[in-house]
């Protein structure tokens, strides 16, 4: 008892592991130097270890020798050199799986149900060299200790090192979804930059992504028996996400811990799918679009018609088994009723069944939801789906909350379990003007732009009772984009996204005063492993913690 | 310019020869003139419009081609480099040409006054080509044009001390600089939180004032960037701003500086570090003069900038040595600042460069400034008629148009709701929407040389350099080389200037050419409204 008391005020005493991001749930952290042997090695015990589990290793290993990252000192680290001599060296980190617990891969472990993720781990390394140790009840939980492991070592002149020696961390998430969403229809990426991103993903610890593939703009996706849409939705031949393409991201992501959650939206923002199939689609290209859509071009899916419906199912059906996921989100966002008053096919058929415009969506809505329950499937939908329609949903069914946080109360109320993703707090692409054109003086809708800070201060339980508080599965960062592409990708996102992934892991609350220097530390790491993270401030603050301050 | 009733398609021959036709090219427009050849064929960009060119393609095979441009001189004077055509003065810079595609005989002629006025030209042919399987072609092939700048100073102003940027990344900026005929590099080399910029009479600055040792612009390096730029008729204005922003001299000199990183920061400088040369001190006095004379000896160029911006009288108010020092001379605080100025314009004149000045020096600290002096208005668009009235030269940059560091949030730790102090973010409709002369008099119009959107750095680096800059730079190159009114006599501010089929249009394409070469430039629109000129215009 004596040494752990001593240990824990060691702890207090000095200043935080900067290299931890997100903040583990407990750790307690020494200042003693700890080299890192060039012969270094993780060991892994146990019969019957997965591929990924050794990809893993072998991907933790290779960036501890490449990652080359100075100490964000003044001097980068010079001033450690003197400790060396007489520090230990850590040779051996050794990798065990709690008692009982089966060697499954990670990949099938991130694509559980979020409730059902176990990433739980603890990690010790004791400053005498003596080896390190990583346990969990899963190969997920191995996983993200390795990558914990993998954020406390710098380098300066060829030595590998920590100063935060001795370590010792119990970690477990906060939330299950902790997320990042991209859209790849507005503008196209290229399945490198997918996989950066991910990559980038899994240095926080995020564990959902959330692709809106396609929208009225473009059809990148091909679904197999359904290639005419891309063929003719796709903004070029080249920009095409094939099934292979599909797979290949899937299992890059699963290897990673990031289960892969596609959205293909309807009944709104699906104006490309008259380019294949003009008959489905109600409005197409109607003017000005600004009665019709949220956004040009106008154009949506004759939900009223059996035979949309029926192939919108049948869709979905093949889309499912590209993607392993247990969820599914078919969208549901800004659907325009006024497009459906001027589409004659639509008002025809509500007026021979008898139906309200609402009742059709209830129909389209079960029937196709219909589809992805009989897969397997949990359906995932935008907010307006429970506040703003009258429709049937299954009480599985989860809930993106996006137009406001505002909003968040009301969801809950409905009893769905729920993802934050509101606009005013996680949307990283406001408050760069408008992009419409002829529109001088127009702001973004969402302005201002969405800061680090801001996110980073959002409390996901807030105005909630403590039983639509069990409703929030986690939250995540989007990019919509308007304006975006391959070309400022990376540093629209990072570091700003890993803000949530904090928030979300280690639960609201946090300081962004103390939080600063170890975001500037991750950025700095990504940055090493080309991930183009933008500079939250001159390189004078960065090596100086607290010294920008607002009042320092 | 005129572009001719109908489309007339015509193609680049594939063996195209650009031929000087005038004794002794110089060596820098042949070099201008092998990257235009080069380009013309490595440039795979495709016409903005669905299908992306296949619907030319039945034109395209009867079409004629074009076998040679004709570079012309017509001053009859004996041809000047590039390099020494940039940097003449700025009111005497010749960028004037005219090309015309169709000349007789499948040639393209391309003439001018200088050298300088012909590598405009070649950037603005190299702009009329579009890709088609190789095939390279314009639907405007009657095309005539008449160019010249409205404006000599079109300029970007660059930080590299709050975050270094790699010299590659200067000299691809520089690149494409030059494709929007910007003129100046204002460069921003050094500030308070680091010295990146080796300085000949004083090495020992940039050895412990630079971020680390990788992270300094070494003679060479300026030298190899000046030149770079030169040859692509970019003049460099070097800016040693002083006295304030100068905390990073303290490094190895801290003699010359007051209140170095006194807390709390707010109280004594704009943003942390603070800390300001002790303009009092003769000893810094002579330290100024000698570091300004070393650095200005390397310079080719004719102007050169002492800063001035945001000085902090506490700082020197509570500064023991510099109260001392005051004492000692029996000087107030303004005479001293007046004559650090006028000693520092005096080694920026004794050059031969004109003195440039930010406002604040002129305008809130009455300084008496050198009459050739060029002032930077920076802090709002209004201060630009109270420069003109003490009948100063200035530029435009002001924050509330031009600065591209605006509304990405307060970068200052520990401030959760903080925005960026000029929010919000400038979009390129606002800096298109700028007046170069609105509240001036038509005889104070000739003060304005033109202007420059600056890049501060606290929230920039090599990383999203490109994706903060362009294309929005563009926007303000248009402002200040076409003037009020477009080619086709109407006003470039006119109704429906920043539609989808207008400016929008045009800098869709521009923005697509650079991503072809290379410059990563963000996407103005979704691409199926780039597609599709106008559709996504608000009321279409």
């Amino acid at each position: 008892m004596k040494f752990l008391a001593l240990a824990s005020l060691i702890a207090v005493a000095c200043q935080p592991a900067y290299g931890l991001w997100p903040q583990p749930k407990s750790a307690e952290t020494g200042t003693t130097t700890l080299k890192l042997s060039p012969v270094f090695t993780i060991t892994v015990s146990g019969p019957g270890v997965p591929n990924d589990v050794w990809d893993a290793v072998f991907r933790t290993e290779a960036a501890l020798n490449k990652d080359k990252l100075g100490r964000l000192v003044v001097g980068r680290g010079s001033s450690d050199t003197a400790s060396f001599a007489k520090a230990k060296t850590l040779s051996k980190l050794t990798l065990s799986l709690e008692k009982g617990a089966k060697w499954t891969s990670i990949t099938s472990e991130a694509q559980k149900a979020p409730e059902d993720r176990d990433e739980a781990y603890q990690l010790t390394i004791p400053s005498d060299g003596s080896a390190a140790t990583l346990t969990a009840n899963s190969t997920l939980g191995l996983y993200r200790g390795l990558t914990t492991f993998g954020q406390l070592w710098y380098e300066h002149s060829g030595t590998t090192y920590t100063v935060d020696a001795p370590v010792k961390i119990a970690d477990a998430p906060a939330y299950p979804y902790r997320g990042f969403m991209l859209d790849t229809a507005r503008n196209y990426f290229p399945v490198a930059d997918i996989k950066r991103t991910l990559n980038a993903m899994s240095m926080v610890k995020l564990n959902q992504f959330h692709w809106h593939v396609v929208d009225s703009q473009s059809f990148p996706l091909e679904i197999p028996g359904f290639t005419d849409l891309a063929a003719k939705g796709a903004y070029e031949p080249s920009k095409i996400y094939t099934p292979d393409d599909v797979k290949d991201i899937v299992d890059y992501a699963g290897a990673r811990g990031i289960d892969v959650m596609v959205e293909i939206d309807t009944p709104g923002h699906t104006a490309i799918i008259a380019e294949a199939h003009p008959e489905y689609i109600a409005c197409p290209g109607a003017t000005p679009w600004a009665t019709y859509a949220n956004e040009p071009p106008a154009g949506q899916l004759r939900f009223a018609d059996a035979h949309v419906t029926k192939y919108i199912g049948d869709l979905f059906s093949s889309a499912t088994k590209m993607f392993p996921s247990t969820m599914f989100s078919t969208g549901g966002d800004e659907l325009n009723t006024n497009c459906y008053g001027i589409d004659e096919p639509t008002q025809a058929n509500l007026n021979s069944t008898g139906r309200t415009l609402e009742q059709a969506l209830d129909d389209f809505t079960q029937s196709t939801h219909k589809v992805l329950e009989d897969s397997g499937k949990t359906p995932v939908v935008w907010e307006e789906m429970v506040l703003a329609h009258n429709v049937t949903l299954s009480v599985d069914t989860k809930v993106l909350v996006w137009i406001s946080s505002a909003n968040v109360k009301a969801v809950a109320e409905s009893g769905h379990k729920l993802i934050h993703a509101a606009s005013d707090y996680f949307y990283l692409d406001c408050g760069h003007g408008a992009w419409v054109g002829d529109f001088p003086t127009g702001n973004s809708w969402c302005d201002p732009f969405k800061s680090w800070q801001l996110s980073y201060s959002f409390d996901p339980v807030a105005n909630l009772t403590a039983d639509e508080a069990k409703l929030v599965l986690g939250g995540q960062h989007l990019l919509w984009t308007e304006q975006s592409s391959s070309e400022n990708l990376d540093d629209t996102v990072w570091p700003r996204a890993a803000s949530s992934a904090e928030l979300f892991w280690t639960g609201p609350g946090g300081n962004v005063s103390t939080a600063l220097p170890r975001l500037h530390d991750v950025a700095y790491r990504m940055r090493q492993r080309g991930i183009k993270a933008i500079a939250l401030q001159p390189e004078w603050c960065a090596l100086r913690p607290g010294v920008c301050d607002l009042t320092a | 310019m005129s572009t001719g009733d109908s489309p007339s398609i015509l193609k680049l021959s594939s063996d195209l020869d650009i031929h000087v036709r005038f004794a002794n090219p110089p060596p820098d427009l042949r070099a201008a003139i092998m990257r235009t050849q080069s380009r013309l064929f490595s440039d795979s960009f495709q016409p903005l419009v669905l299908g992306r060119g296949s619907a030319d393609t039945d034109q395209l095979k009867n079409a004629p081609a074009l076998v040679s441009l004709e570079l012309m001189l017509v001053s009859g004077r004996p041809a000047r480099s590039i390099v020494e055509e940039t940097n003449v003065a700025i009111e005497a810079k010749s960028e004037a040409y005219s090309l015309s595609l169709r000349d007789g005989n499948n040639s393209a002629i391309l003439s001018a006054n200088s050298t300088l006025g012909l590598f405009r030209g070649l950037a603005t042919f190299e702009q009329l080509w579009y890709d088609y399987q190789g095939i390279k072609y314009t639907l405007n092939g009657d095309m005539k044009i008449d160019d010249e700048p409205a404006f000599p100073y079109r300029g970007f102003s660059f930080d590299t001390a709050r975050n270094f940027y790699p010299v590659s990344d200067i000299l691809r900026t520089l690149d494409a600089m030059s494709w929007v005929k910007l003129s100046v590099l204002y460069w921003h080399i050094i500030d308070s939180q680091s010295f990146p910029l080796e300085v000949k009479a004083f090495p020992e600055l940039s050895e412990k004032g630079a971020y680390s040792a990788n992270e300094i612009y070494t003679e060479d390096d300026v030298q190899l960037i000046v030149q770079y730029a030169n040859e692509r008729g970019i003049d460099v204005v070097m800016e040693l701003d002083s006295p304030g922003h100068t905390t990073a001299i303290g490094a190895a000199h801290p003699e010359h500086i007051a209140c170095a990183s006194k807390s709390p920061w707010s109280k004594y400088a704009s943003e942390p570090p603070a800390g300001q040369l002790r303009i009092a001190s003769p000893t810094t006095l002579a330290f100024a003069k000698t570091f300004f004379a070393s650095v200005a000896s390397n310079l080719p160029g004719k102007m050169m900038s002492s800063g001035g911006d945001e000085v902090n009288l506490l700082c020197w108010e509570e500064d023991d040595e510099t109260q001392a020092d005051l004492a000692q001379r029996n000087i107030t605080i303004s005479d001293a600042l007046n004559q650090f100025v006028e000693t520092v314009q005096g080694v920026i004149a004794a050059h031969d460069k004109t003195p440039f000045i930010k406002s604040d020096m002129v305008l809130t600290h009455n300084v008496p400034v050198l009459n050739d002096t060029v002032v930077v208005v920076w802090q709002t668009s209004e201060d630009a008629a109270a420069v003109a009235e003490r009948q100063l030269r200035f530029i435009h940059q002001p924050s509330n148009y031009f600065y591209l560091d605006c509304g990405a949030g307060d970068w200052l730790g520990n401030n959760i709701a903080g925005n960026s102090w000029c929010d919000p973010f400038k979009t390129w409709q606002r800096a298109y929407s700028f007046n170069p002369y609105a509240n001036l008099t038509l005889e104070q119009r000739p003060l304005v040389l033109g202007g420059q959107m600056p890049l501060w750095s606290e929230q920039s680096s090599s990383e999203n350099l490109d994706s903060i800059i362009w294309p929005r730079l563009a926007a303000a190159a248009e402002v200040f080389w076409t003037g009020a009114t477009l080619p086709d006599g109407t006003s470039r501010l006119g109704k429906n200037a920043t539609s989808g089929t207008r400016a929008l249009a045009r800098l869709n394409e521009l923005r697509y050419r650079l991503v072809d070469r290379g410059v990563k430039a963000i996407a103005l629109q979704p691409k199926w409204c780039v597609l599709r000129p106008g559709e996504c215009d608000l009321d279409s």
